[in-house]
């Protein structure tokens, strides 16, 4: 390794006792790497159970562990984890920003590593005597003993010896990356069970199924069929595309209205910079967050006990997203409009609500419209299938034709029919949408 | 976009072509005007039917509608601005710089069932002008933005439709898909219950759940993986800049329409499919997944494929390298960061989508939370979806950090 | 009172980082004045004028205007002492997708009633006192463009119609003409002398060309980062004290 000593500045302080500064990341780069390092760790063994153990895990099963049990792995990952973070190759440093130096900003021996390494669970062990050295400002025990000190990257770039690059597959991070690639290809390959002999052992079985769906019986398209029910909506595949659609545009529109001031609650730049709009601001950016991650489908289900089965439970599943999908969408633009124009507007001696009105709106409305098109045409697309869970739209009847396969006659043929409306009516409304929304902005 | 492609290819537009880009806007605007007329008179119709005669909505039209609507349109372009003619943006005014009066435009009105209708006027135009435009001394133009006095919004005709037409929709809307306040109200209290369990989540399942999120994980990664490998070669094919000639158009025309028909068509839907072919299992989701996952990238790699800057790739084309040269020197520096920026938005999808598609059977962390929910365990289901949160939330986060770091 | 304006002992530090913005800045400004601040970039001028009018809050000192303490000014009195001072910006600050009557009436929003500003309906009066002011900066037929769609040198003319919509006694200027031209920089002061001698208007402008300064300015206020260097005429500006404000390697360039 070829060091080549660079120093940007003529005139450094010899020691700098290292700053505390920010405890967040670091807390967090540890936590990240210990993570990382578990998640290798349950690779292994499921890997030692595929092979080693011979036990086919299911879902019903459970993984056997090692004989010693979880203990060791725990404490271990953790080990590594520190141990990588004193040897500055760490996944958590790099994603966080931070660098392990010396005080002096220069790369540490291999011995200051180890000697981190070592005094690291010293501290870890004296943990209450640490808080009240954090607390007097006092670098903590590891930093101290060892002359080394997790600097912010931005801060000391120029400052580090610069070493020749190498290209970046050979360097270490690089093989990591893709051993760690290859490494979740074999575990995945092996947990969902991937087995190519099965799919095109089975393909001659299944041509029926291909042969059917490709000639599409439009024999209820517009009729009602009375096996599936009895109204024009839920019975026909005409009457389920437009419900769908109008399902969707109703959770769009009921969404886009909620979202709209929920928004701006949402939004940093608005909230203003005293302490309670600061928790409004959390407390709705959490909401977001966490409305966003639950797809619809799986409101579907608390809805249709709520208000019955049916196109309205599915309405009213695909609101809850959209109110959170958009609110974090139209806040993110609310944060990302030019300060100029208000600033303006409030040297003028206007109100703050003025302020929003004449400044903020006139720069969002044109992003506002397009992001909500964009969800519209996602709704559809969500709306086809909410019927799963009892939501209404043309999912009804795409679902009861193929859980009736074997009893009625040309059911797959019906489905070809349905999935080929659906393709129709979606990618129409794809084209339109991106063409509108080219339009708007 | 006919611009585009006339100006690079003829320099100079013959006459009759120019007379057919103007019919078809306006053939255009008048479809677009008469669509909307008997979509508000259907939904109103429908509406009123259903809300008064306490039945079964008549959902359908007398024959004279369209007859109805089209002299309707007519009138309405002739008179004011239409919704076509804000869309599209198309303005009458007089040929000598006026503004158009009242008798001139009834006058076009009245000459237009003679020349428009039975499209002898659009085919007997010349220069851009049928019988009706001479008749009254009225041009079509294009409107530039608004550059005289604004009449109040609420004054505009257009705004006046644009705004029944969106009222039709939501009180269509409420009627076909059922909205019922009193239900609503009503179940509150049940619902109070499952959300009160949400809160009070069952934790002996938790080490279960675990397992099954990180079966979920991996169907989403696998799917991304081999997602990947094949969108990226799919979308230098069906990337308009980059196909060319005789057996380029027709691969990149076959590409894009097979693209678009299984993206169209959702992860689930495909998930059924598959799990015909092949027993239930985490197997067909990913498969579900990989398919829809192709489509997707394909679609976003060849859109910035077609936007990437020409100049590099003809410098380096012009130091004489080979063309899989000028492919791995000139494009993909360019796109290597919007190609993973892409990736990871698609892996946020997946993980989505793989937690829901083991209702169907698809495996996962999907399947057993249907199985709690359809045996009203709502304690067991809250724990459930508090790991999807949790672990969605995670991802988009980290994801959205390193997109960041990507641009 | 003949000083319209009093900045006394301003002070204001950046906590993030112990950055000194203004150290301790003292000054007054009679009516009817042109007074320049000048100084090279991150010297506190931008800082200066916004501290005036508590775009940005000083950590100490006190801004008088017109006798009244701007600095502990409750928000219904701040916003009253706004509508007194104008204020135009290097960046115009235009709201880009309106059209350009409604920037300049939002320079009203001060003096209208809140009801009739969320409907967007504005005075008769105020829309024909618009049009005027924008043929008075002589763009009239540029009224209902987007903002966006006009040059640099128009768009700030829209923000000093924008300004003299409020009917202001003072009226700031910062950095007006960085992003300009020279031939549409000085047309832009011209704008502003007419505006001084004719409605009587005080004018504090912040630039960064000596020449600009000396030829518009009636009065000159240096700052070097965050103190005053100079306070004084424009002809008392020699080489050495040129070397004073603008630092040792520099040297004037004539623009004509």
């Amino acid at each position: 390794m070829e060091k080549t000593r660079k120093r940007s500045r003529s005139a450094r302080p010899h020691r700098i006792w290292c700053a505390l500064g920010d405890l967040k990341p670091r807390a967090f780069a540890l936590l990240l790497d210990w993570a990382s390092w578990g998640y290798v760790a349950y690779g292994v063994i499921y890997l030692l159970n595929h092979y080693w153990y011979k036990v086919h895990v299911n879902y019903y099963g459970t993984l056997t562990v090692p004989s010693w049990g979880w203990l060791p792995i725990v404490l271990g990952t953790f080990e590594l984890a520190v141990l990588g973070q004193a040897a500055g190759q760490s996944l958590g440093l790099s994603l966080f920003g931070l660098k392990l130096l010396t005080t002096a900003r220069d790369y540490p021996r291999p011995a200051a590593r180890l000697g981190r390494f070592l005094w690291w669970h010293v501290s870890a062990l004296s943990f209450p005597i640490q808080s009240v050295r954090l607390v007097q400002g006092k670098s903590l025990l590891h930093d101290g003993m060892s002359g080394t000190c997790m600097f912010a990257l931005k801060e000391v770039k120029q400052d580090i010896p610069v070493r020749k690059p190498r290209r970046w597959y050979f360097s270490f991070r690089g093989l990591v990356g893709i051993g760690l690639i290859a490494f979740t290809f074999w575990v995945g390959w092996l947990t969902t069970k991937i087995d190519l002999g099965m799919l095109f052992g089975r393909a001659s079985r299944s041509v029926y199924l291909w042969k059917d769906l490709v000639r599409p019986s439009f024999e209820h398209f517009a009729t009602i069929d009375p096996r599936v029910g009895d109204t024009f909506w839920g019975a026909t595949i005409l009457g389920g595309l437009i419900q769908s659609i109008y399902m969707a545009l109703l959770a769009t529109l009921l969404g886009g209205v909620i979202a709209l001031p929920l928004s701006f609650l949402g939004a940093r730049n608005i909230m203003g910079f005293n302490a309670l709009g600061w928790i409004v601001y959390t407390v709705t950016r959490a909401f977001f967050n966490v409305f966003r991650s639950i797809e619809s489908i799986l409101w579907g289900v608390v809805f249709a006990v709520w208000v019955g089965f049916g196109a309205f439970a599915g309405v009213l599943a695909l609101t809850i997203h959209t109110i959170a999908a958009l609110g974090k969408l139209y806040s993110e633009q609310v944060e990302s409009i030019d300060p100029g124009p208000l600033e303006a507007i409030a040297a003028t001696g206007a109100r703050r609500w003025q302020v929003v009105l004449y400044g903020v709106v006139p720069q969002v409305v044109p992003s506002f419209l397009a992001f909500s098109l964009y969800r519209w045409d996602i709704n559809v697309r969500m709306s086809t299938v909410i019927a799963l869970v009892g939501g209404g739209g043309i999912g009804q009847i795409l679902f009861y034709y193929k859980n009736a396969v074997g009893l009625i006659k040309n059911s797959w043929n019906q489905v070809g029919a349905v999935v080929v409306c659906i393709v129709v009516v979606v990618w129409a409304l794809d084209y339109i949408s991106a063409r509108v929304r080219e339009r708007i902005t | 976009m006919e611009e585009r492609y006339y100006a690079g290819f003829m320099k100079k537009r013959p006459q009759f072509m120019s007379s057919l880009l103007e019919t078809r806007k306006r053939v255009t605007v008048f479809l677009v005007d008469v669509v909307a007329i008997l979509y508000v008179w259907l939904t109103a119709s429908y509406c009123l039917t259903m809300l008064f005669l306490h039945g079964e909505g008549v959902a359908g039209l007398p024959w004279w509608a369209i007859i109805v609507a089209v002299e309707a349109t007519a009138l309405w372009e002739n008179l004011g601005v239409s919704i076509g003619m804000k869309l599209l943006r198309v303005r009458l005014v007089a040929k000598d710089s006026g503004s158009p009066t009242l008798v001139r435009r009834l006058v076009r009105f009245l000459v237009w069932h003679v020349s428009g209708l039975p499209l002898i006027g659009i085919l007997a135009m010349s220069g851009g002008l049928a019988w009706h435009d001479r008749a009254s001394g009225l041009r079509v133009v294009r409107s530039e933005e608004v550059s005289r006095v604004r009449r109040p919004l609420y004054a505009q005709s257009w705004f006046i439709a644009v705004a029944l037409l969106v009222l039709a929709s939501i009180a269509t809307a409420m009627l076909v898909t059922g909205v019922n306040f009193r239900a609503f109200f009503s179940g509150a209290g049940k619902t109070a219950r499952i959300w009160a369990a949400f809160l009070r989540p069952d934790w002996s399942i938790l080490g279960d759940g675990i397992r099954l999120l990180l079966v979920t994980i991996f169907m989403a990664f696998m799917a991304t993986f081999f997602g990947v490998v094949l969108a990226v070669p799919l979308s230098f094919a069906a990337a308009r800049n980059l196909t060319g000639g005789w057996i380029g158009r027709p691969v990149y025309f076959l590409v894009r329409t097979t693209m678009s028909i299984i993206r169209s068509i959702e992860p689930i839907i495909w998930a059924i499919i598959f799990i015909v072919w092949i027993k239930v299992g985490a197997f067909p989701g990913v498969l579900a997944l990989f398919v829809h996952s192709v489509a997707d990238l394909t679609k976003l790699y060849s859109e910035r494929l077609e936007s990437i800057d020409p100049g590099p790739v003809e410098a380096i084309r012009a130091t004489g390298a080979t063309q899989l040269q000028v492919i791995l020197h000139g494009i993909v520096p360019q796109i290597v960061n919007p190609f993973l920026s892409f990736t990871l938005y698609r892996w946020d999808i997946n993980v989505r989508m793989a937690t829901i598609i083991g209702i169907v059977g698809g495996g996962g962390i999907g399947e057993r939370l249907y199985q709690y929910t359809s045996l009203w365990s709502w304690s067991k289901a809250g724990t459930m979806m508090l790991l999807i949160m949790l672990t969605v939330w995670v991802m988009d986060y980290g994801s959205a950090r390193l997109r960041e770091r990507l641009s | 009172m003949d000083d319209l304006l009093v900045v006394e002992h301003l002070t204001k530090v950046y906590a993030r980082g112990d950055v000194l913005a203004l150290d301790d800045v003292s000054f007054s400004v009679k009516r009817g004045e042109f007074l320049v601040v000048i100084g090279l970039s991150g010297s506190g001028k931008s800082t200066l004028l916004r501290c005036i009018n508590r775009l940005i809050e000083p950590t100490a000192g006190r801004v008088l205007f017109d006798g009244i303490d701007v600095t502990t000014a409750s928000a219904k009195e701040l916003r009253e002492v706004r509508r007194q001072m104008a204020m135009i910006f290097q960046q115009f600050n235009l709201v880009k997708r309106s059209s350009v009557l409604t920037n300049v009436l939002s320079g009203r929003l001060g003096y209208i009633s809140p009801w009739l500003t969320a409907a967007h309906r504005f005075p008769r009066s105020d829309i024909q006192a618009a049009l005027a002011n924008l043929e008075r900066v002589g763009i009239p037929e540029q009224a209902y463009k987007r903002a966006d769609e006009l040059s640099g040198g128009q768009q700030q003319r829209v923000g000093i119609a924008r300004a003299l919509m409020q009917g202001p006694q003072l009226l700031m200027a910062d950095e007006p003409v960085a992003s300009l031209d020279p031939a549409t920089a000085n047309s832009i002061f011209r704008y502003l002398e007419e505006i001084n001698h004719q409605e009587g208007v005080t004018v504090l402008c912040s630039l960064h060309f000596l020449s600009l300064a000396r030829r518009y300015g009636t009065r000159i206020l240096a700052l070097k980062d965050g103190k005053i260097v100079f306070e004084g005429l424009p002809v008392e500006i020699d080489e050495i004290r040129f070397k004073e404000i603008y630092g040792e390697d520099a040297e004037e360039v004539e623009i004509r």
